[in-house]
């Protein structure tokens, strides 16, 4: 029995936290916010320095080819210091689609560019139908000439602005549920598509609207099978949603070490506010969901690391989990802060903001709360 | 990250599940578990199963060979615990004495003490209470009131002892008594190993809210104890009782995979039971609901393994143990809940008239109360986490 990161994974995130604690932890995201992204890009390039962007991908192409488990403190940290910009997409979405689905020629390029740290990739998933299911895919993909032609419209697209190149859903055949859906790979330069960018309360991260207006891109640029991309995708976010639930726990812990460290030093009534109970237990509570998240998304990396037959029960757990637990203690946070955690000033709310984006994150809670019950066999 | 058991782990299981299947009274693993109600009858077989245990080596598997235990690994406490959640084995009437007093006695006891205890524990011949509580001491252990004064090298002993569970059945008791008084309220206590059998010592049944009858008041009127039944010093009594409750390092093991194990019960209820004649299973509700449970229910268990693998680590326990007693007690107080809110109106029905075998989910639903109190209430719980593991200042009264 040994349920723990190992010492070189430890270490790694102690690099990390060096790193991002350099830089100011959230000072970027700040930063980001107020429409600076010199100061990101120079952070993402120092983290793909220190090998973050190659980790799990295969030494062919450049990568240490270790596992989701070796992602994990890269996650967390990321996490603790809400930073802006497409690691967990690229990383933990796009790669795993790539090394499973990708030919050769994919791989030999995007893989190399991503373990370089020169490339990310964002997912064109929604429409403005709103659907997270197969058949909220309409954006037509015809065959011509060799070619697949692109015309439609996708929303919400993830930090579409920072991303060189797109993971999109396309419409390629009628089919019954998940036939007839295709993954494609779309550069961000193609002429005819337009990026218009949608107002996000989460204003570390953003969103996009983008219009397809009859993008010519070559079949060479198909991900995985014709008309089978559904189920690609549902691999891939299995993968994904492993890694959010890192992502999360670093979120969670950061936002606990803040309420802690304030109810330590804030004083009313000529005592720490920490010694009060209503605050303590409020607190000790908080720390109980983190550690809990914490469990649920190390075994979901474990799990699918090792591909145990409970993965799909285990990450769809610790995805929920996660997000709900996140959005009620970072909202706990600000109570505890008083009258300063409701100012923009200090950083509560940033997490408040970031729970709300992530708790619908790339399909919504009640459909991975479906996918457990399923995965549970009941 | 390794969640397997080694070889040597998993031989030990076998062995000792080939051993249950030989040794649990008739039909117990088929699930006819034929429970007297007489209390001295259902005594009578507690007793039993544990000089059962004994005789098979598998009553105090954690203890020194040279005590007449195994000497078994943390790993393999844990193995026995799952297997013991397994068979639903009858309860450990000696679970003080096995689990607290023996080890603290080897720690801290004299010689004498040694020779004269540790093997009746083993044997279930001398079966112990501890006599913490009192009226007036509860989640404030400090504030006991009983007093032990000194005669020759007799000590008399007056005051009221109260939830002492197993009592009624004790035959020794590590009980807490103030024999001086300092400003430090922890200080002037002292630990004595009285005898339950002697007529200054009475017993009196408290009726728990489940219908049982478990723990007890115990009155002490001019109870006599002799220094020879001191245990560490006089008036050192406080960290006597620390280091007994150290000792007690694998119980929330046990709750953990009874958790566990209710959940997968629990599934098995939502199925069985119909509405319109569809498993409720079915319903999106109970399905939401179950996956939350099912979630948290994971959690407490992934939480356990991972501080256990931090204690196997440091190899010592921390105080991540409040956390685990806290989460486990709450989640099985809300699981069992659940199971009776499942049963729709007929949930209320009680004993032979409860739709679920021998009232199973009635009576454990009644049970589960006691267990955010017993051990510590929660509360108490999170003053500890909130002092000892995030930092926080300590609680107004302490
Ligand atoms: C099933 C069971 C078995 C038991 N077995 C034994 C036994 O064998 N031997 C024995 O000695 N005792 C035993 N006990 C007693 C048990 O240890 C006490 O009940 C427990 O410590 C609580 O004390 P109390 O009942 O006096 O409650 P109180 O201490 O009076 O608590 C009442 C309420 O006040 C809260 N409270 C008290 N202090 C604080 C504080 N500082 N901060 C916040 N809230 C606070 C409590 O959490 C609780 O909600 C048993 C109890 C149960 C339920």
């Amino acid at each position: 029995m040994d349920f723990s990161l190992n010492q070189e994974q430890e270490m790694f995130r102690g690099y990390v936290r060096k790193y991002l604690d350099g830089a100011g932890q959230t000072k970027t995201a700040r930063a980001y916010i107020e429409g600076e992204t010199g100061s990101l890009r120079a952070l993402l390039s120092g983290l793909a320095e220190l090998g973050c962007t190659s980790i799990n991908i295969s030494e062919d192409y450049g990568g240490m080819g270790l596992g989701p488990l070796d992602l994990i403190p890269v996650l967390e940290e990321t996490g603790r210091s809400l930073l802006p910009g497409l690691y967990l997409e690229t990383n933990a979405l796009a790669v795993p689609l790539l090394e499973k689905f990708g030919t050769e020629e994919q791989k030999g390029r995007y893989l190399a560019e991503i373990a370089a740290g020169t490339k990310t990739f964002s997912l064109a998933w929604l429409e403005p139908g709103g659907s997270y299911g197969p058949f909220g895919i309409n954006l037509e993909a015809r065959s011509l000439n060799g070619q697949l032609i692109l015309s439609g419209v996708k929303t919400m697209v993830p930090d579409a602005e920072l991303a060189d190149h797109y993971i999109v859903l396309v419409r390629t055949g009628k089919g019954n549920r998940n036939e007839g859906i295709t993954l494609v790979i779309v550069d961000r330069n193609e002429t005819n598509l337009t990026l218009e960018s949608q107002k996000n309360i989460d204003e570390t991260r953003q969103l996009s609207a983008l219009a397809f207006n009859d993008v010519e891109i070559p079949m060479g640029q198909v991900l995985g099978a014709m008309h089978q991309g559904w189920d690609a995708l549902q691999e891939g976010l299995l993968s994904f949603n492993a890694a959010l639930s890192a992502v999360i726990v670093g979120c969670m812990e950061k936002v606990v070490e803040m309420a802690a460290e304030y109810a330590k030093i804030r004083e009313q009534f000529g005592q720490p506010i920490g010694r009060f109970q209503a605050i303590k237990h409020r607190i000790v509570d908080m720390k109980m969901d983190l550690e809990t998240a914490r469990s649920l998304a190390y075994y979901a990396n474990w799990a699918l690391e090792s591909g145990a037959e409970d993965r799909v029960q285990a990450i769809s757990c610790a995805r929920i989990f996660a997000t709900k637990a996140f959005v009620r203690i970072s909202s706990d946070n600000i109570q505890i802060h008083g009258g300063i955690g409701f100012t923009e000033e200090i950083d509560c709310h940033l997490f408040v903001k970031r729970a709300r984006f992530y708790e619908n994150y790339l399909g919504s809670t009640e459909q991975y709360y479906k996918q457990a019950a399923t995965a549970l066999g009941w | 990250m390794d969640f397997s058991f080694t070889t040597k782990e998993e031989e030990f299981r076998l062995e000792l599940r080939a051993w249950l299947e030989g040794n649990l009274p008739e039909g117990w693993l088929e699930g006819i578990s034929n429970v007297s109600k007489d209390e001295g009858e259902y005594a009578v077989s507690l007793r039993n199963w544990q000089r059962k245990l004994y005789e098979g080596g598998w009553a105090a598997i954690a203890w020194p060979k040279k005590y007449g235990g195994r000497e078994a690994t943390l790993m393999e406490e844990i193995v026995y615990q799952q297997e013991m959640v397994r068979v639903k084995a009858p309860a450990l009437v000696n679970y003080v004495g096995i689990h607290m007093v023996g080890p603290t006695l080897m720690q801290i006891g004299t010689d004498e003490q040694k020779a004269k205890y540790i093997q009746k524990i083993l044997t279930g011949e001398e079966v112990w209470c501890q006599g913490y509580s009192e009226p007036n001491a509860g989640s404030d252990l400090s504030a006991i009131q009983t007093s032990a004064v000194k005669d020759g090298d007799r000590w008399i002993i007056n005051g009221q002892k109260v939830w002492t569970s197993f009592g009624h059945l004790a035959d020794r008791c590590f009980l807490l008594a103030r024999t001086n008084r300092f400003d430090k309220k922890h200080k002037g206590i002292t630990v004595f190993l009285l005898d339950m059998n002697q007529p200054g010592v009475e017993t009196r049944p408290i009726i728990q809210m489940d219908g049982q009858h478990d723990f007890n008041e115990v009155y002490l009127n001019d109870a006599i104890a002799y220094d020879a039944e001191i245990v560490g010093e006089v008036d050192e009594g406080w960290k006597v009782t620390i280091a007994l409750l150290m000792h007690e390092r694998t119980g929330i093991g046990a709750q953990v995979f009874t958790l566990e194990q209710q959940f997968n019960e629990l599934v098995g209820l939502a199925k069985e039971l119909k509405e319109d004649d569809k498993p409720l299973l079915g319903n999106p509700l109970v399905r939401h609901t179950m996956v939350d449970l099912y979630t948290r229910s994971r959690g407490s268990l992934l939480n356990y393994y991972r501080n256990l693998t931090k204690t196997l680590k440091n190899g010592h326990p921390g105080a991540e143990g409040s956390m685990d007693k806290l989460m486990v007690s709450e989640l099985t107080k809300e699981l069992l809940s659940q199971s009776i809110s499942l049963q729709g109106h007929k949930g209320v029905l009680w004993k032979e008239d409860a739709i679920s075998s021998n009232s199973y989910w009635q009576d454990n639903y009644l049970y589960s109360f006691g267990q955010t109190i017993g051990g510590g209430t929660s509360e108490i719980q999170k003053n500890t986490i909130g002092e000892r593991i995030l930092g926080l200042p300590k609680d107004m009264g302490r």
